[in-house]
Formats: structure tokens, C-alpha cells, sequence
């Protein structure tokens, strides 16, 4: 796709290029089959004032495509997010189909100095919204000094847009370039950029249609809208317009995605998306992208009813709400009957489950227990990680830690199989280490306050085979001395807990795996926010120490908090996961997560005539699954 | 009758204000607020609501605010404005939201009980008439199954059945082409062709109890002394059983009519979350688990309101039918 590259005099800075621009000239650009109508009436203009000066061209993943067809999908509930993945995946820059870098998308190009203190982006001359005005680097400017400035629509500047606490500047060089400049090095803005914060950006831009829900251009009639809306006020409706999942229930907003919405996402009807005549995006043969007419969404309440549409040939590309083993089977079974085929989601986190052993709990015995490191070396000894494989995840899995993936730049072999060998001997000796070698009369180990060691771990009820599997994991623990209960809580409520740093200890999927989920994500490779259930003081400490529930944490923390914090300040993947390696060696040594067993992989369906669908993707909310791998040039056969 | 509606009625409204009080409570119970359900959803995308933002988002929907001046903020919103607030989840009012589930839960009650109706009571009679007959065993046993299946069980049944065998798009109340369709003959046909498979699974728990309820009643009835003296009297059989005995069974069935209309809104929530209908029952449930306070609450007071209503008309027309009741 795209490519970095990186200068070697200071002022020739980094920069992010498309390889085969130009490959397509005006002349050549073809009309979409379903517009070709509209064009001739009038009611269009033709396809080459339509697209930009330099339309992005997009290589196929097979081949080019023909026009036609709807995109059926399911969604579940009021805020699946799926929406916001498979059709608003847009933006200044996104990720690359592979997940390795991050490509130029609506900005044409973008210039870094090499400190990561300023990007230059380059937006395309003659780029229009859905709605055919013109976008300008006016649109980001709104964006930037009336929403991101504005105190009543955006309290708080959002990290990722900050260095320290100053917030970003962005200047307007021309009408089609922009600058965002910081105080300090901000090496992560790209990276966070292609993840859902950049869609924040371009839904708060189109400045022409959002201007008359803003209290300062429509200082008259803004009352009588809100009262219309019946909303609390003007910030309220301004953010409804703009905000996910409120900007998927309003069909006004002007967008530059492949597809537009023409009925809404109102939480009973069906979702409806057409063409966007405007999308700035054309094949090698000069055709216009999308190749897909429509899209649509069915509302559902339940996951099993999406896996029965699913395996009833009823979604023709999809793999949100089909995880899941037994799942699985099903799909695998209905291929033929139904017309599709599978497609690899690969899950992005490396263990399908994380034991979290709470060192800040706030029971004082347990914390001294937990903090000992033979402690839970010897927990993860006893863990028959073969038998769980073969009883839980049948077969498909393998024993692993909460460790980078194979094959990735991070990957380190002696952090991902570390005490994953079942050895109930070791652990009791080095249980025995731990000084708590005493037993009570039913054999369980005595802790420091004299009592048997004993503890609740929670499991999410939604994950039943987590439950299954620490039901297991119970048994083990129990055999080398280790009285522990499975609590199965209600998934919302066990978040809360965590949050509020209430668990003595959890399980949850995890570990960093891929490359970029472990940047962007590393709260189980030390104590990063409160969701770091291994040590949640620790992690809300690094958030903001002020809060009641932080606590100041040990050397070894800060040491790896300061680390991310440098990484963060790097531009450049490879500068990045130099610093990530040095806060990985401190996380395998101090082996705060006892990981069981890696998750396998999922799959998603994809109608047979359906090509240009890549064989394996990542799956993870941070890579947006599955936008980063081009929609708009999927097709029917 | 007139003392005995009013005195009803200012019982009513006592009950509602205190269940508004307690819901709101229960509402508040468990850990966490809106708020954290949100900023789990942020922290799910890298963390960057911080404190100051959730502190900004605490004030904006007022829940730095006691839990008594949250509720008075609501309930005089109610009382003196008719405005039940704005849902955190939805961004939108609280009354289009449930207004919006209203038409197709109203209905989809309606015909429900209408079959269970027609079904239960001409069977339960005859069971009841012609007892231990192989009908009525045959009955009683398709009963109990009804009974006993879980209803959101057996929807998951058919579904899988009728997706699977016959092909068909069973969630929903319309087929894809027909979801974002204008009103037409051929829409209802539509949705009359996928509204028998959700009727068919709410009715099933329904009619089952209903016949067992009225079998026994009836019995009960069959074999007192004045259905004797009736006969006696040579009045034909059939003119008996409805005149009189039938007539006294019923009275089960006009106190079902209390539990009507909060079925409306909570009846078969699992079931409708299965079969993914366009009813209110998903949308208080998901409410509850999102803690969106102000629409859970609404809901909860609406449902608390159509319970005590439906109680009171069920307790008039039974005063009406049943003379006993009144006097008693």
C-alpha cells in the first residue's frame, strides 16, 4: 500500500506516500453503473468533477471488480459498533489490510518532522462530501477551534491530541494543507489517528451542515432546533449529531465514507446505506469505488439470531457476533447449503483467558499473598494448560502466556511459554518458597495471618467457557494447596468492580498480541489504567494520581510508566517498539498475569461470489475490523 | 360502587408514588453509574476519557447530584412538564423512545391474548366436561409441556426449525425487504406471515395455564348441588354448562386482565430479545443493564401504572360480573 519514509536531513522528514498515484488519469475515470442515470438527467455531474484532483487509487486484493449488488449485515442492539468498522472506517489515515503501518486515506500525504512535534497533512485538492460541497482544510479548522476548543462540546481535550496537557494546534497553511503542532513529541498521533479516535475528527468537520447546530453561527435559531429535538441543550444536540453512536441516527450528516446513510440507525428498522457519488476513491481501471451498490444492517436483540442468519446465507460478509468454538462448528457445517465460504478473524489479544491476581486489592492479606512472585509462578506450574486445551477449547488452542503473538516484531519466546509446562511438584516447591508452606487439616496452605489462603476470582457470565475453564483451573489450584471460588458475575457489573478496583481477582481475554493492539493497548503488560486488573491502584496511579482510589506504585511500575511514556513521545514504529521491548523485559520478568491458554482463532462469513475479501484478518476494535481491508472494493461476482 | 372507585383510586395513587420512589433506588443500587458503563466503553478504546471529561459528562447529565435531587429533577419533570428526561444510551426523548416500541408491543399483546382466549377456553371447558377422557389426557399432557418449556427455549427451537428447514427470515416482525417498506397490503401480509411464530411462542405459556386453570375451576363448579337441581329441573345440557357454571369459572379469566397491560411492556422480555422483536421488553432490559437511568425508571413507573390500572378494572369487571365480589 503505502509507504513510509524517512529522510536523513532534519528537514526532510518523514512522509507517507501512495505508490501508484497517477497510475490513473482523468479521462480514463469510469461512471458507476447506478449513477450513470442521474449524470445524464442532470441531476449529477459527471464522475471526473466529482472526484478529487488525485483520487486515491486502490489496488484490489484480487482483482477489479463490477458494479452491483447490497452488503447485508447484522447489527445488534443500539451501539454495535460494527457500523462505525465495516462502512465509517474513514479518515485522515488508516491502517494497511496487514496491520504494519499506518497509510495516508483522506490526507494525500503527511509530513513529520523528526522530533514528532508537527504533521503536515495534505488534504486532496477538489475533494467533495457526500452532499457535494467542497472539503477543505476549512472543515478541519471548524472541527479544530469551534468543537475540539469549544469548552462546552469538548471538556476535556482527549490524550491522544495532547502532549503533556497541552493541547494540539492546528494551523491552516493553505486550503488544502493543515498542521497539527504540539508542545512536546506526540510519535503516537498517526497510530491513534487510524484506531476509532479518527473518526472523530471527520464527523465534527463538515463545517457547511454542522454550522446551524452551533451556537455561535446560529445564535438566533438554535433554541427553537434543540426545543424541536427535544434535546437538553445546544451542546447535547451538537454532540448527538457528531458523537458515536449518536451520528449513525441522523441521515443529514455529510460523510466521506465509500457509503452514505439513507435510513438510520434508529434501534428497530432496518439501517439502509447508498453509494456516495463523491467517495474520492477510483480501482486501477479508473472505475469509481465502491463497487457495492448498498449496504444494509438488520437490528437484532440476540447473537444467536445473527449466527442463524449467518448460517442461513442471510449475511453476505461478516464475522462480528460469530465467535465463539461452537459457533464455529455451525458455520463450518452450513457452508455449502448456504453459498459461503470463512475468512480467518484472527483475534488480535493473545490469551482466551488472563488470570489477574489483584496486588492492590483491598484486602490486605491477599495483597501481600499475591505480590509474591513464586506465588504466582507456582499457581501457573499447576495449571494443566494441555487438559484445558482438550477439554475446553477442543484441541484448537495452545499454552501460552499474555504475551506478544508469534511472528510479530515484539515477539519473545521465553516471556509467551514461561511456566506454562504442567509441573505440580515445581509448583509446590515453589509455593513452599512463598513461606506459606503450612496446612490445615484439609491440606490447604496457611497464610500470613494464619488463615487458609483463600480467594474469589470473577468471571464474566457472558464468557461460559471461561467459567468452565476456571472451574478447572479451581481443581488444580486445589491440589497443590490453594482454595480459590469461581464467581460468575454479570459482565457490566464485573467491569465495574474493576474499575472501582473491588476484585480480588478476575479473568478476561488479553495480552497484548499483535504489535500495535500491544502499543495502543498494554494494560496487561503493566499497570496502564484502571482496567490493568492485575494491579488496578498501580494503573489509575498512572491516569491520574490524584484520584481516591490511586496508590503510588513500586519502582519496577514507574520504571515501565515512564517507558511508555518516552514511547509515546517516538514517531515511528520501529523507535517504538525499541522502547516496548524494554517495558516487555520488565513484564516477563516480573510475570504479573498468569496467562492459560492462546485464544483461537474466529471466523467470519462471506458469500461465495463475494470476492477481493482477504483469507485472514485481525480482529480487534482497535484495528477496526473489518475497514482496514477495504470495503469499497469488495464485489460480486 | 362510586366510594368503592374512588377509594380505589386514591390507593392507586399512593402506590405509584411509593414504587416511583423505590425504583429510582433500585436503579441506583449497584455499583457505578451511566457513567462507568460509558467510560467502559471508552476505556474499551484506549483510554481517553480522563477525569476531567467524565467530571464535565457528571455534571451535564446531573449525577454529581444526590440520588433525591436526581429524582425530584425527574419526577417533576413528569408531573408539571410531562417530560420524562432524555435517555444517556439512546440521546433521544425518553417518551419517543417508548412511544416508538408502543404500536407493535400493543399489538402483538393484543392478538397474543385474543389466541390465548380462543384457544384456552373452549379447550379447558371440554376437558373439564368430558374429564379423563383420552382427549383431555392427551390435552393435560400437551399442557403441562407447554407449561413447563421455557418460551424462550422453545423460540430458539423454531427458529433454527424454520430458518433451517423452510428457509425462512424468522427474526423480526418483517423480512428484510419489508423492515423500511411504507405501509401496504402486501407489508401486512408480511408481517401477518411472521407474526404467527412469536404469537404462537408467547400464547403457548398462556393457553397451557389457562386450560389447567379453567378445567379445574370448572370441575370445581360441575358438581356442586344448584348444576344439579338445574338438571333436574330438565334444562338441556349444554344451556346449563354456559348459563351457569361457565359463567362462574371466568372469573380467573377477567383477573387475567390485570396482567395484561404490564405484559405490554415486560411481558416475555427474553423471548422478544430471542426473536429480536421490535417490542419495549429489549429496550428496558438493555435500559436496566446500561443503568439509563431515566428511561429504566420511566419504564419501570409505566409499568407499575398499567399493573395497578389493569388491577383496578380487572377488580371492576369482576364487581360487575360477579355480584358476590361487590357485596362481599
Amino acid at each position: 500500500m503505502g509507504r513510509i519514509c524517512q529522510g536523513a536531513l532534519g528537514r526532510a522528514a518523514l512522509c507517507l506516500f501512495i505508490a501508484w498515484t497517477g497510475t490513473a488519469s482523468a479521462a480514463d475515470f469510469k461512471e458507476p453503473a447506478a449513477l450513470a442515470g442521474l449524470v445524464k438527467d442532470g441531476k449529477l455531474p459527471p464522475v471526473e468533477k466529482r472526484l478529487p484532483e488525485k483520487p486515491l487509487v486502490l489496488k484490489p486484493v484480487e482483482k477489479s471488480g463490477k458494479y452491483g449488488g447490497t452488503w447485508r449485515q447484522a447489527l445488534m442492539g443500539g451501539s454495535d459498533s460494527l457500523i462505525e468498522r465495516s462502512i465509517g472506517y474513514t479518515r485522515l489515515v488508516r491502517w494497511n489490510p496487514a496491520w504494519s503501518e499506518v497509510v495516508p486515506d483522506v490526507a494525500e500525504k503527511i509530513d513529520i518532522n523528526p522530533e514528532g512535534t508537527e504533521y503536515v497533512f495534505h488534504l486532496r485538492k477538489g475533494m467533495r462530501w457526500s452532499d457535494g460541497a467542497p472539503f477543505t482544510a476549512d472543515d478541519i479548522m471548524f472541527w479544530y477551534q469551534d468543537v475540539l476548543m469549544n469548552k462546552e462540546l469538548t471538556p476535556a481535550v482527549p490524550r491522544w491530541l495532547r502532549s503533556g496537557s497541552d493541547p494540539v494546534i492546528v494551523e491552516k497553511i493553505d486550503d488544502s494543507t493543515v498542521r497539527f503542532r504540539f508542545s512536546g513529541p506526540n510519535g503516537m498521533l498517526l497510530e491513534n489517528m487510524a484506531t476509532t479516535f479518527g473518526s472523530d475528527i471527520l464527523a465534527a468537520a463538515p463545517a457547511h451542515y454542522l454550522k446551524q447546530f452551533h451556537k455561535k453561527y446560529n445564535p438566533d435559531g438554535i433554541d427553537k432546533l434543540v426545543a424541536e429535538a427535544k434535546a437538553a441543550n445546544w451542546s447535547a444536540l451538537f454532540l448527538n449529531k457528531t458523537s458515536f453512536p449518536g451520528r449513525w441516527r441522523n441521515t443529514g450528516r455529510p460523510v466521506l465514507d465509500p457509503w452514505k446513510l439513507t435510513v438510520p440507525y434508529g434501534g428497530t428498522t432496518q439501517v439502509v446505506l447508498e453509494r456516495n457519488p463523491y467517495y474520492f476513491k477510483v480501482d486501477p481501471n479508473g472505475q469509481q469505488l465502491p463497487y457495492i451498490d448498498r449496504v444494509t444492517f438488520d437490528i437484532m436483540g440476540d447473537q444467536q439470531a445473527i449466527v442463524l442468519k449467518a448460517i442461513n446465507g442471510e449475511l453476505d460478509m461478516q464475522n462480528q457476533r460469530l465467535n465463539g468454538l461452537e459457533t464455529r462448528i455451525v458455520l463450518a457445517q452450513n457452508r455449502e447449503r448456504s453459498g459461503y465460504r470463512l475468512f480467518k478473524a484472527q483475534p488480535a489479544w493473545s490469551n482466551a483467558m488472563c488470570i489477574a491476581l489483584n496486588q492492590t486489592s483491598k484486602n490486605p492479606v491477599l495483597r501481600e499473598i499475591f505480590r509474591k512472585k513464586e506465588f504466582r509462578v507456582g499457581l501457573s506450574l499447576a495449571i494443566n494448560r494441555e487438559e484445558l486445551n482438550d477439554l475446553i477449547y477442543a484441541g484448537q488452542s495452545q499454552p501460552y502466556q499474555a504475551a506478544p503473538r508469534p511472528g510479530t516484531a515484539l515477539y519473545d519466546e521465553q516471556m509467551a511459554t514461561q511456566y506454562t509446562k504442567y509441573d505440580p511438584k515445581a509448583a509446590n516447591e515453589m509455593l513452599d518458597k512463598t513461606g506459606f508452606s503450612k496446612r490445615d487439616a484439609q491440606s490447604f496452605r496457611l497464610g500470613p495471618d494464619g488463615k487458609r489462603i483463600s480467594f474469589a476470582i470473577d468471571a464474566a457470565t457472558s464468557r461460559r467457557y471461561q467459567i468452565d475453564a476456571l472451574e478447572l483451573v479451581r481443581k488444580y489450584w486445589a491440589a497443590v494447596g490453594v482454595e480459590m471460588q469461581v464467581r460468575a458475575v454479570e459482565e457490566s457489573f464485573a467491569f465495574a468492580r474493576m474499575l472501582a478496583n473491588e476484585q480480588d481477582g478476575l479473568v478476561w481475554i488479553g495480552g497484548g498480541g499483535y504489535d500495535f493492539l500491544g502499543l495502543l493497548d498494554p494494560k496487561w503488560y503493566f499497570p496502564y489504567e484502571n482496567q490493568a486488573a492485575f494491579a488496578s491502584a498501580w494503573g489509575i496511579y498512572f491516569q491520574n494520581p490524584n484520584d481516591p482510589n490511586a496508590e503510588e506504585p513500586p519502582e519496577h511500575v514507574k520504571k515501565q510508566q515512564a517507558l511508555y511514556v518516552q514511547m509515546q513521545k517516538t514517531p515511528g514504529a520501529t523507535g517504538q517498539f525499541a522502547v516496548m521491548k524494554q517495558i516487555l523485559e520488565i513484564t516477563r520478568d516480573q510475570f504479573y498475569v498468569i496467562g492459560t491458554n492462546m485464544e483461537a482463532d474466529n471466523y467470519g462469513v462471506v458469500k461465495n461470489n463475494m470476492r477481493n475479501v482477504p483469507e485472514v484478518m485481525p480482529d480487534t476494535f482497535f484495528y477496526m475490523t473489518p475497514g482496514p481491508t477495504n470495503p469499497e472494493q469488495y464485489f460480486y461476482e | 360502587m362510586l366510594r368503592y372507585v374512588l377509594r380505589r383510586l386514591v390507593y392507586t395513587f399512593a402506590t405509584l408514588a411509593a414504587v416511583s420512589v423505590v425504583a429510582f433506588l433500585v436503579i441506583q443500587l449497584p455499583p457505578g453509574d451511566f457513567l462507568t458503563s460509558f467510560s467502559a466503553k471508552f476505556a474499551e478504546q484506549g483510554g481517553a476519557l480522563d477525569s476531567d471529561a467524565l467530571t464535565a459528562l457528571k455534571l451535564r447529565y446531573g449525577l454529581d447530584q444526590p440520588w433525591y435531587v436526581q429524582y425530584w429533577l425527574w419526577i417533576s419533570g413528569i408531573l408539571f412538564r410531562g417530560d420524562f428526561g432524555e435517555s444517556f444510551e439512546w440521546n433521544k426523548p425518553v417518551s419517543e423512545l417508548m412511544w416508538d416500541r408502543f404500536g407493535m408491543t400493543v399489538l402483538l399483546s393484543g392478538i397474543t391474548l385474543i389466541v390465548t382466549w380462543i384457544v384456552a377456553l373452549p379447550i379447558g371447558i371440554y376437558s373439564a366436561v368430558r374429564r379423563y377422557s383420552w382427549l383431555d389426557y392427551v390435552v393435560t399432557f400437551l399442557g403441562f409441556l407447554g407449561l413447563a418449556v421455557p418460551s424462550f427455549l422453545l423460540a430458539l427451537a423454531l427458529m433454527y426449525v424454520f430458518s433451517r428447514y423452510f428457509g425462512m427470515s424468522v427474526s423480526g416482525l418483517f423480512s428484510p425487504a419489508y423492515v423500511n417498506a411504507e405501509w401496504s397490503l402486501a407489508k401486512v401480509g408480511d408481517l401477518a406471515m411472521h407474526l404467527w411464530l412469536p404469537v404462537f411462542v408467547l400464547a403457548t405459556h398462556g393457553t397451557a395455564a389457562l386450560i389447567r386453570v379453567m378445567r379445574a375451576n370448572l370441575i370445581d363448579e360441575l358438581y356442586k348441588p344448584y348444576v344439579q337441581t338445574a338438571r333436574a329441573n330438565g334444562l338441556g345440557e349444554m344451556e346449563l354448562l354456559f348459563k351457569y357454571p361457565v359463567r362462574v369459572a371466568l372469573n380467573p379469566f377477567i383477573s387475567t386482565i390485570g396482567w395484561v397491560l404490564p405484559n405490554l411492556v415486560s411481558g416475555a422480555i427474553v423471548t422478544s430479545v430471542v426473536m429480536s422483536l421490535p417490542t419495549a421488553g429489549p429496550l428496558l432490559l438493555s435500559a436496566l443493564l446500561a443503568q439509563d437511568m431515566y428511561l429504566a425508571g420511566s419504564f419501570i413507573l409505566m409499568l407499575s401504572a398499567l399493573t395497578v390500572i389493569g388491577t383496578l378494572i380487572s377488580d371492576l369487571l369482576l364487581a360487575w360480573l360477579d355480584p358476590r365480589v361487590r357485596y362481599a
